[in-house]
């Protein structure tokens, strides 16, 4: 907490960019990885190489004369992800372990959605369908569940512990209305968005209704400090959000800028969740520390995987079409890494995209340069972060399970 | 028909200070307002406190000012939200943050608060209940340009480029946003989760009352179903009372005072906003001279009084003679229709209703400046 955690980041990005420190990097990376979850990173530790699969028709041979530049990390750990996830082996994976808590979470919140008006009623509801992957509920229940064990509280999840999981996901859930609307999206999660069928009037009304239900919801709770902590969380997402309209001019800056918009964007709702759920149920800052960084560290990498899927990933699989970050002028990691091997694209950054065939020609600069695995690398880095911070609690299914959960951000394909 | 208003209106006999006749209420226009709400800003002490200049001078703010420059020329809803933050208007965006402030200072200390809490006081109000004042200033402003988001379904070329609105549509849901996340910190850091449940259950409200206002009747529609007054009343307590209503309730909590002195605030803030509603409401049917040209919402109160005195029928054959060539709506006969009627008057009693259910509420409060601020505002509000 002491040093900004940009400051850490940067240091990595720096580190990152000699490729001599990433081969370094890449060692310690398989050493320390396979010893916390083996069967899942086996096929990391043998340094295969994997001919490019036909599963992934936009991963085009690399070009750039880097050592790791046939590697395709992606292609190798999605064989893996497949294995962790159906193995019947004995240690579970997160979601059926997470399952039992998040049973009633999507009653539980259309009850505290309830209102008379049925119109209002029903655009409530339109996401909290069921469908949604839960993955910060997920991870909430899971964190607090290890929490109590090492706090020494045998049973259930304590009520305000179960409120901040639902509370997570419905922030979550306002924040896409609203960006929906901002970014002009007409789908998602294979669904119309609420502004293509309602209006973007409606669809800002509804998400701004999400949010003050939540926020009532977590008055209730009754601890004022998990109130200013989540509360938190809200201004962050609005920061976050104002900081992708800028570019900065400075190579540097614009990294940093990347990355503390992605902490304030996606991990700033998982860390203060965890910080929440621990505050609820330990008073020792160290542990409340733990949980924070692990969420930390877990949602960049989560995001940083997001945006390369966005240049990896078929349209189908996301749920939304792929370069989708580049047609709304956003540069995100791989873009940056790219640019560094490709200074054409500094320009284009800068008028973000939007001269004709900008779009086109920024992609294939990034599947030409190593801006993907860099960015996975970096992804990495994080979730090492995180398995290094949430070692410190005692040992509890749900702590390994969280553990486990950083493969599953790594490897995930959509 | 209507057995709630006919009631009121018995009530109001009842009370002889507000109680206002027809011929009154073009004698004193908003200038009198005006004057109720900037004298009784002096009451309080300094009307801003650094929340709300912390807000308007931030990066995020700054950036979306610089973009608005943009929207010049276009009609996006977020130029005109704009214009009323520099120009004029200071009343109107200042007006719930002044009413909590004073009722905070007529409320005074609780006979529960500890000494050293009462020595943080300036101007009898203490700095947990100004921030709260700002907080409701910056939820009130937040909607203000949410209210403005514009469907892009429904656009149409007059309106400037479509990009153009796209980017004000960007720019209003941002900027609302970022009123709102700072409303909640700055909630939070009241430290007192009730007063963060109460005033998160008023947004809530607020957000309810505006999804449901009517959408500009076009003429396609103006026939459609209208509302009656009862749900008029609800619609607009969500749109324009309950925020208010809340923020008085929640300055009595955090000073300690009780369920009672809680409830009487509550009842203020409710029936001043009501009252003040029905005032602008009525605003169009009093000023209006002959032959000027005037317009209104057909859901002002005025109208919808008058669509449940002559009934769903007759309503149709006045909107009918009213359409002129152009399929548009000659609102001055509208107007006519209305005034020849008892829509209007009903209006006024209703609105002096209001204002005297306030007044009302403040008497268990000791006399004081604040109080009689008070007292002027909610006398004001029966006055057009």
């Amino acid at each position: 907490m002491a040093a900004p955690w940009w400051r850490h980041c940067r240091r990595w990005s720096t580190y990152c960019l000699n490729p001599l420190l990433v081969e370094t990097g890449w060692c310690f990376n398989t050493r320390s990885v396979s010893s916390v979850s083996r069967t899942s990173w086996s096929v990391w530790s043998r340094n295969e190489v994997q001919p490019p699969s036909s599963t992934q028709p936009n991963l085009k041979p690399l070009i750039c004369g880097n050592r790791l530049k046939s590697r395709l990390p992606f292609s190798a750990l999605q064989s893996c992800c497949c294995r962790t996830i159906h193995s019947d082996t004995k240690p579970k994976d997160p979601f059926s372990l997470a399952q039992k808590d998040l049973t009633t979470l999507y009653d539980d919140i259309k009850k505290e959605l309830f209102v008379s008006k049925h119109e209002l009623k029903h655009l409530c509801d339109y996401y909290f369908d069921g469908k949604g992957k839960a993955i910060r509920p997920m991870i909430v229940v899971l964190m607090a569940r290890a929490l109590n064990i090492h706090s020494n509280r045998a049973g259930d999840l304590l009520p305000g512990q179960k409120a901040v999981a639902m509370i997570s996901e419905m922030i979550h859930t306002a924040s896409l209305v609203h960006d929906d609307v901002i970014d002009g999206s007409d789908k998602r999660r294979g669904k119309r968005t609420i502004n293509e069928v309602w209006g973007e009037k409606k669809a800002i009304l509804v998400g701004d209704f999400i949010l003050s239900t939540a926020s009532m919801a977590l008055a209730r709770i009754g601890n004022i400090t998990v109130v200013k902590v989540l509360s938190q969380v809200i201004e962050d997402l609005v920061r976050g959000e104002f900081m992708q309209l800028g570019s900065k001019e400075n190579e540097n800056e614009r990294f940093k800028h990347y990355l503390e918009k992605t902490f304030k964007k996606t991990a700033s709702l998982i860390a203060n969740s965890c910080k929440a759920v621990s505050i609820l149920v330990n008073s020792d800052p160290d542990v409340h520390e733990i949980a924070y960084q692990y969420g930390k560290n877990v949602g960049i990498a989560f995001q940083l995987v997001d945006d390369v899927l966005d240049f990896t990933s078929g349209a189908n699989h996301l749920g939304k079409p792929s370069a989708a970050d580049l047609k709304l002028g956003l540069a995100t990691g791989p873009v940056l890494f790219a640019c560094q091997q490709f200074p054409e694209l500094h320009a284009m950054i800068m008028r973000r995209f939007s001269s004709n065939g900008d779009v086109d020609r920024a992609w294939q600069y990034v599947l030409q340069s190593d801006g993907v695995q860099q960015t996975s690398y970096l992804a990495q880095h994080y979730c090492r972060e995180a398995i290094r911070h949430i070692s410190m609690l005692q040992p509890s299914p749900e702590r390994d399970a969280l553990i486990r959960l950083t493969d599953m951000v790594l490897n995930r394909d959509k | 028909m209507l057995p709630t208003t006919c009631c009121r209106l018995c009530c109001r006999a009842l009370y002889s200070r507000g109680q206002r006749a027809l011929s009154l209420f073009s004698s004193s226009g908003p200038s009198n307002w005006s004057k109720v709400v900037s004298d009784a800003e002096k009451i309080v002490g300094y009307p801003t406190s650094f929340m709300s200049l912390r807000c308007l001078l931030s990066d995020e703010l700054s950036n979306v000012a610089v973009n608005v420059r943009k929207l010049v020329g276009t009609r996006h809803p977020l130029l005109s939200t704009a214009r009323g933050f520099v120009y004029d208007n200071r009343n109107n965006l200042q007006m719930r943050g002044v009413i909590v402030l004073l009722m905070s200072k007529a409320a005074g200390p609780s006979h529960a608060a500890s000494d050293a809490l009462v020595q943080d006081m300036v101007s009898g109000i203490y700095p947990s209940q100004r921030n709260l004042a700002e907080i409701t200033e910056l939820i009130h402003t937040a909607f203000l340009v949410h209210r403005g988001i514009v469907n892009l379904k429904e656009w149409t070329v007059s309106d400037g480029p479509l990009k153009d609105m796209q980017f004000g549509n960007k720019m209003a849901v941002l900027s609302g946003d970022f009123l709102l996340a700072n409303a909640c910190t700055g909630l939070a850091k009241l430290d007192n989760t009730k007063v963060v449940e109460l005033i998160s259950s008023a947004i809530g409200d607020l957000v309810q009352g505006i999804y449901y206002e009517s959408p500009s009747y076009t003429e396609d529609n103006s026939a459609s179903d209208g509302i009656d007054v009862q749900t008029w009343e609800e619609q607009s307590f969500l749109s324009h009372g309950a925020l208010l209503a809340k923020s008085c309730q929640a300055a009595m909590e955090l000073a300690n005072h009780d369920k009672e002195a809680q409830r009487l605030a509550y009842k203020y803030g409710k029936h001043l906003s009501l009252g003040h509603r029905l005032n602008s409401d009525l605003q169009p049917f009093v000023k209006s001279s002959v032959g000027e040209p005037v317009s209104f919402s057909l859901s002002a109160a005025p109208v919808v009084f008058h669509r449940q005195i002559v009934g769903e029928k007759r309503w149709r054959q006045q909107l009918q003679q009213a359409k002129t060539g152009g399929n548009q709506l000659d609102y001055s006969k509208i107007l006519a229709a209305v005034k020849s009627e008892k829509g209007m008057s009903s209006a006024v009693d209703l609105c002096c209703y209001h204002g005297n259910k306030a007044l009302e509420a403040i008497q268990t409060f000791p006399s004081s400046e604040a109080r009689s601020a008070l007292e002027n505002i909610a006398s004001a509000v029966t006055k057009c």
